[in-house]
């Protein structure tokens, strides 16, 4: 049975809005220093952004309008073009920082892992509201060994990615099943693994080590000129557009580390605000999940919020070394448009499913 | 399509109970961090930020007893570049060279270097530095800052002393009273960004640098004008090697002048008199030093027959001798197994102690010596301040070179009586014979008297304790008048002014090895005899021909204190006390 497209979500709509215009002039003012310093042109990274952003609000709409259920038989060749994606940039990906991430096409360039996140949204809410009917072991064996492919593939040379991918199917699994046990042993078990491959290699512990003293390491600058950025912000921080550890002190603030240098600019209460906005944000995600007309709808919003969640906490996690370093961007707010674009994309695709909500 | 369950909706709802406890316990770790430890992360943050530039202090002044500068500051400029600020080098290689007058090969190499500020040229003049600025080269930078610079060149060298290329006081009263001298640093902190440039519009914070304070000494600019042209005089005269001059006050020790001829230049320390060719590293450094020396504290001498004053002080206060004993010199006198002769080989036969002084006989000290015996008369070497060194606010003092007591025989005590066989500083001999003629009270040989700061408000007047008896007042008279004797009378008969009660001894010693025939001719007189206010001790070293101290040291004595006298208001007395003579 189908339902009459109703009103789109409007409060996730406005917080999406605000989100990309507040991450622009964020993104301007944090990048500006290096911009100038590396092309001469303090608008250098905005320009890129800003070209993205527009982009991804078309996108954004476009997908806001279409009927969702149209994606399901989408699904399996979206998530098998995201498979040759990832392999292709693994033999003639370009290299940019170290990382062999990129794919080239003209002038553009583009990162297929941020491709991969939605495409797996996609794949499991598709299989898990198909596989209802099975049994719970096998649909999660299964389902898991659907996405095992794409985590090895992004995980050969992005491992934080790999880890975000895998966390989406877990919160999507742990969702779709009733149970509760099973998960507290996957967690268990994650974590002991997880244990076994940090100590097998000994630049993976000295990470740790890092991580608890980070001003005796000299690797641990980032994370000392982060913590640095937000001790100096205080309560009301040095005003919009004052930070001096964005001067090339924190490295690449415009990337991982730009919520510091908010932290920095806006002060406690500033760094307080957004974090309320992207809670906000889950909250409609929430809201839409539980009120979404079927299944697959509810699966692909909760997904959503699985990615934004992850990525936001463990983001400000590292920032503030309440975790070891990784690299996680800051969703709408961090340089990089590919990301930019597919998450525009992500919330076109909530906003659509809010339109067939019942409320 | 698949509707979704209640444990669906129930688990979302898990979810986000879960990321919303995650964010609120990170809100509280961002408060912890930004509010609790904001200070200790924003200090190292400050730290990280800000570049510091010092200002220097303007140093002290150094000003004698009445207020004429002696060591003073000149405004200089120090030439830096900034290199990422420089926009056409050449243009800025080409204009250092030519007005600093350096070689194009060290410019280029300063200007070239990718540093935050190379320092391209220190001290330079102001006028150039002027010229400089007036060119606006991008990039190159003009500071002003403080040079000493000594009014009288050459004037009080050793005494005053010169400072090295931060200011710092390296010998003389400049690093003896650094602390007072020296001002404390400002500071110009600006902000900058990870490469160390400069922030423009951050304002810059000040930190006003305290400037040094003034030092009052005692020394006297025309006394000490007065002793060198002496000083220059019998040098030149008699072909010596040096002459040290010390003009003190015997009743509290303030020096009137110092000097050590020949003296260098303070303003070109670093230039030898005969210049500096063909001498570098170590040999040129080793040259240096002698050059700065300070004989009259640095360096120690036998003493010679100056030092009968100390025999005579110890014998009179001990009662070994009185002013009426009667004596016979034949020449000589055996000690032991030693025949010790008196200078005058006939010798002066019969003569009491106050002839035996004016003819500064060695046999009746060497007798005077001996009744007072090893013990008794170590006990008063002690005593008159002999084992110490004086304490005078110079860097450097040299100790007294004197024999063990318990390797100290008669034959050795004879040799001391006289003045013989054991060195100390000229200072020495005029602190220790100013306090047995002043009534008898040590005092300390000094120059530093008051701290001023700049603008002449009065910090500190420095104290000297002067409460040591070494010799009853009794005694002290007693030495007063055998001294006024000698000059009466008696080998100092040079040193004598008309109208002037002036006492003195003269000293003539042979310098080790005794067979290379060099002297060292000397003589301290005071004036007036009855109180004296003034002493003078002039020590010439290795004169040619005639080498006797009663001969061309007295003299030096007597013409510098025919000029200093009525210039100290030290009035003639009337001529009564002649009918004594």
């Amino acid at each position: 049975m189908r339902f009459k497209p109703g009103k789109t979500d409007g409060l996730l709509l406005a917080a999406v809005l605000f989100l990309t215009g507040f991450g622009l002039v964020v993104l301007y003012s944090m990048s500006a220093y290096n911009g100038q310093v590396r092309f001469g042109d303090a608008a250098y990274y905005f320009k890129k952004q800003f070209f993205a952003m527009t982009l991804g609000m078309a996108v954004m709409y476009g997908v806001s309008r279409i009927d969702y259920h149209a994606l399901e038989r989408l699904a399996v060749p979206a998530y098998l073009l995201s498979l040759l994606l990832s392999g292709a940039v693994l033999l003639v990906g370009d290299t940019y920082n170290g990382s062999k991430r990129w794919l080239s096409l003209g002038p553009l360039s583009f990162q297929p892992a941020e491709y991969a996140k939605p495409a797996v949204i996609l794949l499991l809410a598709a299989m898990v509201s198909r596989m209802e009917k099975k049994k719970s072991v096998i649909m999660i064996l299964s389902v898991t060994g659907m996405v095992l492919p794409i985590v090895a593939l992004v995980g050969t040379n992005n491992l934080s990615t790999a880890v975000i991918i895998l966390g989406i199917a877990v919160v999507m699994i742990f969702i779709s099943n009733p149970r509760y046990l099973p998960f507290v042993w996957i967690v268990l078990c994650g974590s002991g693994l997880l244990g076994i491959f940090l100590s097998l290699e000994q630049y993976r512990l000295e990470r740790l080590a890092i991580w608890r003293h980070p001003e005796q390491y000299e690797k641990g600058y980032q994370t000392m000129q982060g913590l640095y950025a937000i001790g100096s912000g205080g309560l009301f921080g040095r005003g919009f557009g004052n930070s001096l550890q964005k001067l090339g002190f924190v490295p690449e603030a415009q990337n991982d580390m730009i919520f510091s240098v908010i932290c920095e600019e806006l002060g406690l209460f500033g760094a307080l605000l957004l974090m309320l906005l992207f809670l906000l944000l889950l909250w409609r995600f929430m809201v839409i999940s539980t009120h979404a007309p079927d299944l697959f709808g509810s699966l692909i919003v909760a997904g959503i919020m699985g990615h934004i969640a992850i990525q936001v906490i463990l983001n400000i996690a590292v920032v503030t070394n309440t975790i070891p370093n990784t690299g996680i961007t800051l969703p709408f707010i961090s340089f990089g448009g590919t990301s930019v674009l597919f998450l525009l994309a992500e919330m076109g695709l909530a906003l659509s499913v809010s339109r067939w909500s019942g409320g | 399509m698949q509707k979704t369950r209640s444990f669906h909706r129930k688990k979302t709802v898990v979810i986000f109970l879960f990321c919303f406890a995650a964010l609120v316990g990170l809100g509280g770790r961002l408060a912890a961090l930004m509010v609790a430890d904001s200070e200790y992360y924003a200090t190292l943050a400050q730290d990280l930020h800000e570049r510091e530039r010092t200002i220097k202090a303007a140093r002290g002044r150094i000003l004698d007893r009445n207020g004429t500068v002696l060591a003073d500051n000149r405004t200089v400029c120090t030439v830096s570049v900034i290199h990422n600020q420089i926009e056409d080098a050449e243009q800025v290689i080409e204009v250092l060279c030519r007005e600093l007058e350096m070689e194009e090969e060290t410019v280029r190499k300063r200007v070239e270097k990718v540093s935050s500020i190379e320092r391209i040229a220190k001290n330079v003049e102001k006028e150039k530095g002027d010229r400089i600025r007036n060119y606006e080269l991008a990039g190159v930078k003009v500071d002003e800052d403080y040079r000493r610079y000594y009014p009288f060149g050459s004037m009080a060298s050793k005494v005053l002393g010169f400072t090295g290329g931060d200011n710092q006081g390296i010998i003389g009263l400049e690093v003896k009273y650094e602390d007072v001298l020296e001002g404390i640093p400002g500071k110009i902190l600006t902000l900058t960004d990870a490469r160390g440039v400069e922030l423009e519009d951050t304002g810059e914070s000040r930190q006003e640098p305290v400037d040094g304070n003034d030092l009052c000494i005692s020394l006297d600019y025309n006394i000490q004008q007065y002793v060198e042209q002496a000083a220059y005089k019998v040098m030149e005269q008699k072909e010596a090697d040096s002459v040290s001059i010390i003009i003190m006050n015997p009743q509290n020790g303030e020096i009137y002048a110092m000097t050590n001829v020949p003296e260098f230049d303070l303003n070109d320390p670093y230039t030898l008199q005969s210049g500096n060719d063909g001498l570098a590293g170590e040999e040129l450094q080793d040259a240096l030093n002698r050059m700065w020396r300070n004989g009259c504290i640095n360096d120690t001498y036998e003493p010679g027959s100056t030092f009968k004053v100390i025999t005579a002080s110890a014998g009179l206060e001990a009662g070994v001798v009185s002013l009426n004993d009667q004596f016979s010199c034949p020449g000589f006198k055996i000690v032991e197994d030693r025949r010790i002769r008196c200078h005058k080989v006939g010798g002066h036969g019969g003569e009491t102690f106050v002839q035996a002084t004016q003819n500064s006989c060695n046999p009746v000290f060497i007798e005077v010596g001996l009744r007072l015996g090893v013990e008794r008369y170590f006990e008063y070497f002690r005593q008159f301040g002999l084992n110490e060194k004086t304490g005078i606010d110079l860097p450097g003092e040299a100790a007294t070179i004197m024999h063990k007591q318990e390797n100290v025989g008669l034959v050795e005590l004879a040799t001391i009586s006289f003045g013989q066989s054991f060195q100390i500083t000229p200072v020495q001999l005029a602190t220790t014979i100013s306090s047995l003629i002043n009534g008898g009270i040590r005092v300390m040989p000094h120059f530093g008297v008051r701290v001023k700061s700049r603008d002449g408000t009065l910090l500190k007047v420095y104290q000297y304790e002067q409460e040591r008896r070494i010799l009853s007042e009794e005694t002290s008279e007693t030495v007063r008048y055998l001294l006024e004797q000698v000059v009466d009378g008696g080998g100092g008969k040079n040193a004598y002014i008309e109208g002037y009660r002036i006492g003195g001894k003269t000293a003539t010693s042979e310098t080790l090895p005794r067979s290379a025939n060099k002297y060292i001719s000397s003589f301290v007189g005071f004036t007036p005899a009855d109180d004296p206010q003034v002493l003078g001790l002039c020590v010439i070293n290795n004169p040619q021909g005639v080498y006797y101290g009663g001969t061309i040291a007295a003299p030096v004595i007597r013409e510098i204190f025919q000029n200093i006298l009525p210039y100290l208001g030290i009035e003639r007395a009337e001529v009564e006390s002649e009918t004594e003579s």
